[in-house]
């Protein structure tokens, strides 16, 4: 009696006081939310020319509702068969449907192909015959995307083709194919039935690899930027959610701006059938394209420093490492930066294949050599040498000092780069034939703190790039490009016993005065040590968004230290490198510039082998860019500073001369 | 009970036992009643057509000298004026096989052109479909374009014995890749046919435009086939853009509205280009070849 009374009275409550929830759970049901991505922002360079656009992407689909009944038969054929080859075992049902799914899908993919497919169009010399289709792997369906797709969104169509026009791709080798293997489709393909051809936008870079490291790539992702409206409305709030796959940004301004890049995205309630699939649109808000980025690189620069830098050979003819930067000594604004090798981004916009990421991964083309390679600096460093010498008076501007073929520190002799040696030298003269000597005599006089203190005046040491987010108090830092290089190193006794080196000694201060031993830092901290210089100052904080003209501050950054004389002394031996000394093969007729070469010993898998550095900046009594080059030698020692890395100085030099 | 009742209920009766007979028929048999219905009215409607004919000779036997003195020097003008044109085309079709000689350049002769006159058209499928007075008897075959001068009129739908079934440019069922004036270098759009009722304006869409497409400004857009689907010949006129080029709400892509040339509303006379190689396409569709198809999975 009791549990009747309880039965009844449950069956009331509910019936009386949860009907209108209970009603509306039930409407939830039948309804669900498909969050649609949007098309991201396009990226353009200082000029508005293109850098990164979105491009149509043509997907087949296939409707798996509208297929239903078409499945429905071939699995009952197959079940049929399965009994017949025997009759007493329990046939596994899931494996029979989804080989019924898997043909039919093979069979639309057949006609696909018949249609689309160069190899199947009929030529004139053929009759109306119809060919066997080639059995590619790729060109039929792939079975664990169809699991994926129907474990997790059943609902939406499933993608038989994913990117039909996509040159390079195994469907179309040119564009024209690509739009040969469209429009056959749209043409030729019977419509109305459950394959459809749907259109959106893909990330494309239409210059190709051109400062694919300074872009970045995007990769696919489920977690679409949000729409305000999918969390305040409750009634959306509380319904099921299937995503389409969106993209987010996987390196470069590509992934630090994503949160500009991204846009909105939109969403669509549907009521669905009771097996799980679409069946009515109901309402809908469109996604809202990402915001335009513009970046402070000129098109024409960065593809003149990565022509030539990929044009730099070995003895062998293989292409050699390197990076190239030049950027505008007042603003810090980046006109180039370059990274050889690099990879092309529109083979990463889609879907990556192990392949191409393999290929990338034996070249070294991951790393942005300009701001994630750590070089030693070579004679480059010599300026610095020379400003610590002059700045703690151990040597002045009109000095000379007797430079023989070597200098003996301890019991050993540190070699001068010329057999012979090159007599009285001052500071001038040093920079213009980047004598080791002087610099070794005045390193040691002036001592490894104070010499390291001096580097780190300017900065070699510590994160350049802008922070993106300079308001966040939880000090997450977002550098415009990411994992910037953070392992640099200035030397001193303090660090080499830090790493267990054992104690200084006067060979390691001789190396570090001429850029060598320990002392590593990236080709981006010296260019910006070459606009520091050419202002006259120590820091340079460089930049990939521009500043719009405003007056920057260089944060940190203080008057150089020196008399003008000295200053002047330092900027005349480099304009004498350009003009006579080690960077005179590429100096520019009507273009004066000054600059300092460095060639910087290491040892490549137990080969010793040359870094071939050249920094600087031009015009020489107007200073507007800065830049740095480096090189790497990889097999011998054949690589120098001038010869090597001075061209793809050059000729950014020249690129940016025709627009200035 | 009433009679008249009774005989309600009967008629009931009949009705849901026809629609439950035609509900479980095999669709071959239905396909076989459609096509048979179709055969059964061809002639019909050849003899409505050649009646029509026969009303316009009367007619134009009824005009006075006068009318008809004056209709012959006007078409003495044109014939000039046509003559004239002529000899310049002949100019041109010369100086176009010296250069096709020149660059061995094949002649293009992928299509047999047969001339069919219109038949009928269905008021209540005004901008939709027309019947043409050629069938499969005159080498007809599904697909085909139907063009009128250099303006596409749509595809064929259908095929009959002697009449045949066209799917017009504006009709929801057609579709086919274009060019737009002035996009350079051309990329490709998708037009799709999409009147509605009679009486609405005859439109179709033009979708999938880059987003930095400007059509030329003070000038006509027109909309020209690709000719890259192997199936209409490149450089026909599908029709002009009508309005702007607007983009769409998720700003991926611009759209535009196209009307057909103004020859569609009164099309007495199409050509059906017949492509002398029958596509992939057309393969998929006739049923024979598509179960040949249908082995190689």
């Amino acid at each position: 009696m009791v549990g009747f009374v309880y039965v009844t009275l449950g069956l009331m409550y509910r019936q009386i006081f949860q009907a209108s929830d209970l009603t509306r759970d039930a409407e939830y049901q039948t309804q669900r939310i498909v969050i649609r991505p949007p098309a991201r922002g396009l990226i353009f360079d200082r000029n508005k020319q293109p850098l990164v656009e979105n491009r149509v992407r043509w997907r087949v689909k296939a409707d798996l509702m509208v297929l239903q009944p078409e499945i429905r038969k071939e699995y009952l054929k197959l079940l049929s068969q399965a009994k017949q080859e025997n009759f007493f075992d329990k046939p596994d049902y899931d494996k029979l449907l989804e080989n019924a799914r898997v043909n039919i899908l093979n069979r639309w993919l057949s006609k696909i192909w018949f249609v689309v497919d160069d190899n199947y169009q009929l030529n004139k010399t053929r009759t109306n015959k119809v060919y066997p289709l080639r059995d590619n792997p790729e060109r039929r369906v792939n079975i664990d995307s169809l699991r994926k797709h129907l474990r997790e969104s059943r609902a939406m169509k499933f993608t038989l083709i994913s990117d039909l026009a996509f040159p390079g791709s195994t469907i179309s080798k040119t564009p024209e194919e690509g739009d040969r293997a469209i429009a056959r489709f749209i043409e030729q393909f019977p419509s109305g039935g459950p394959i459809t051809l749907e259109s959106d936008m893909v990330r494309s870079y239409p210059n190709g690899s051109l400062a694919a490291h300074v872009l970045g790539y995007v990769r696919d992702t489920d977690e679409l930027p949000p729409n305000s409206e999918e969390f305040t409305d409750p009634i959306l709030k509380r319904l099921q959610k299937l995503r389409y796959t969106g993209k987010k940004g996987a390196a470069g301004i590509e992934e630090t701006m994503d949160y500009a890049l991204r846009g909105t995205s939109g969403w669509e309630l549907w009521n669905k059938t009771s097996t799980g699939y679409n069946k009515e649109l109901v309402q809908s808000t469109s996604p809202v394209q990402g915001s335009e980025v513009v970046l402070t690189l000129n098109l024409n620069i960065q593809k003149a420093a990565e022509e030539t830098l990929s044009n730099i050979r070995d003895s062998v003819g293989r292409p050699l490492p390197g990076a190239a930067v030049m950027l505008d000594v007042n603003t810090g604004e980046i006109l180039a930066m370059a990274s050889q090798p690099n990879f092309n981004p529109n083979r990463l916009a889609d879907r990556v294949t192990n392949k191409y990421y393999d290929e990338i991964e034996s070249a070294g083309g991951w790393l942005n050599r300009a701001t994630q390679g750590l070089y030693a600096p070579g004679s480059t460093f010599k300026i610095i040498t020379a400003i610590a010498g002059m700045r703690n008076h151990k040597v002045d501007w009109d000095d000379v000092l007797d430079c023989g073929a070597f200098y003996r520190v301890g019991n050993r002799n540190f070699p001068e780069h010329e057999p012979v040696g090159f007599g009285p030298v001052d500071v001038e003269k040093m920079l213009a034939i980047s004598c080791n000597v002087w610099n070794y005599r005045v390193g040691l006089s002036v001592g490894p703190e104070l010499l390291a203190l001096e580097a780190r005046r300017f900065g070699l040491d510590r994160p350049l790039l802008k922070n993106l987010n300079p308001s966040d108090t939880s000090k997450t830092y977002n550098y415009e490009l990411p994992s910037t290089a953070k392992g640099m190193v200035i030397p001193d006794p303090d660090y080499k016993a830090r790493i267990g080196g054992g104690a200084w000694n006067q060979g390691d201060t001789a190396n570090t005065s001429i850029g060598q031993g320990f002392l590593l830092t990236t080709p981006l901290h010296m260019a910006c040590f070459a606009a520091s210089l050419a202002r006259g100052e120590t820091i340079t904080t460089p930049t990939l968004i521009p500043t719009g003209g405003a007056k920057v501050a260089h944060i940190g950054s203080q008057p150089i230290g020196l008399n003008r004389l000295q200053l002047e002394a330092i900027r005349s031996g480099m304009y004498r490198c350009v003009e006579e000394g080690t960077a005179k093969s590429v100096r520019i007729p009507g273009l004066p510039y000054v600059a300092k070469t460095g060639t910087a010993e290491y040892f490549k898998t137990g080969v010793k082998a040359h870094l071939a550095w050249i920094i600087g900046y031009a015009p020489a009594d107007r200073p507007v860019v800065a830049f740095a080059v480096l090189v790497e030698g990889q097999l011998d020692t054949s690589t120098w500073g001038g010869k090597t890395a001075g061209p793809v100085a050059q000729e950014m030099l020249k690129a940016w001369a025709d627009i200035r | 009970m009433d009679k008249n009742r009774q005989g309600a209920k009967a008629s009931y009766v009949a009705l849901a036992v026809f629609i439950a007979a035609w509900v479980v028929l095999p669709s071959a048999f239905r396909r076989f009643n459609r096509e048979a219905f179709a055969e059964f009215q061809a002639p019909a409607l050849q003899l409505l057509s050649k009646g029509r004919d026969l009303s316009r000779y009367w007619e134009l036997r009824s005009r006075t000298d006068e009318e008809l003195i004056s209709a012959s020097r006007d078409l003495s003008r044109i014939n000039a004026a046509l003559e004239l044109k002529l000899q310049g085309t002949d100019d041109m079709r010369r100086e176009n096989s010296r250069l096709r000689e020149m660059l061995r350049y094949p002649t293009s002769s992928e299509y047999l052109t047969v001339v069919a006159r219109v038949v009928s058209r269905d008021t209540s499928s005004w901008w939709q479909s027309i019947i043409i007075r050629k069938g499969r008897n005159d080498g007809i075959r599904p697909g085909a374009p139907v063009v009128f001068g250099n303006h596409v009129i749509g595809r064929i739908s259908v095929v009959h014995q002697n009449v045949s079934e066209v799917d017009l440019i504006t009709s929801p069922t057609f579709r086919c890749t274009a060019f737009l004036d002035g996009d350079e270098p051309p990329r490709i759009v998708h037009v799709g046919g999409m009147a509605g009722n009679s009486l609405s304006a005859p439109r179709a869409k033009i979708s999938v435009i880059p987003p930095g497409y400007s059509p030329p400004a003070g000038e006509v857009t027109k909309v020209i086939t690709t000719g890259l689907g192997g199936v209409f010949p490149a450089g026909l006129i599908i029709g002009t853009i009508e309005g702007e080029v607007s983009k769409t709400p998720e700003a991926n892509f611009k759209e535009a509205f196209m009307v057909p040339s103004k020859e569609l509303d009164r099309i007495d006379e199409v050509s059906v280009l017949i492509p002398k190689y029958p596509s992939p396409g057309e393969i998929l569709m006739s049923p024979g070849e598509f179960l040949k198809l249908e082995e190689f999975k």
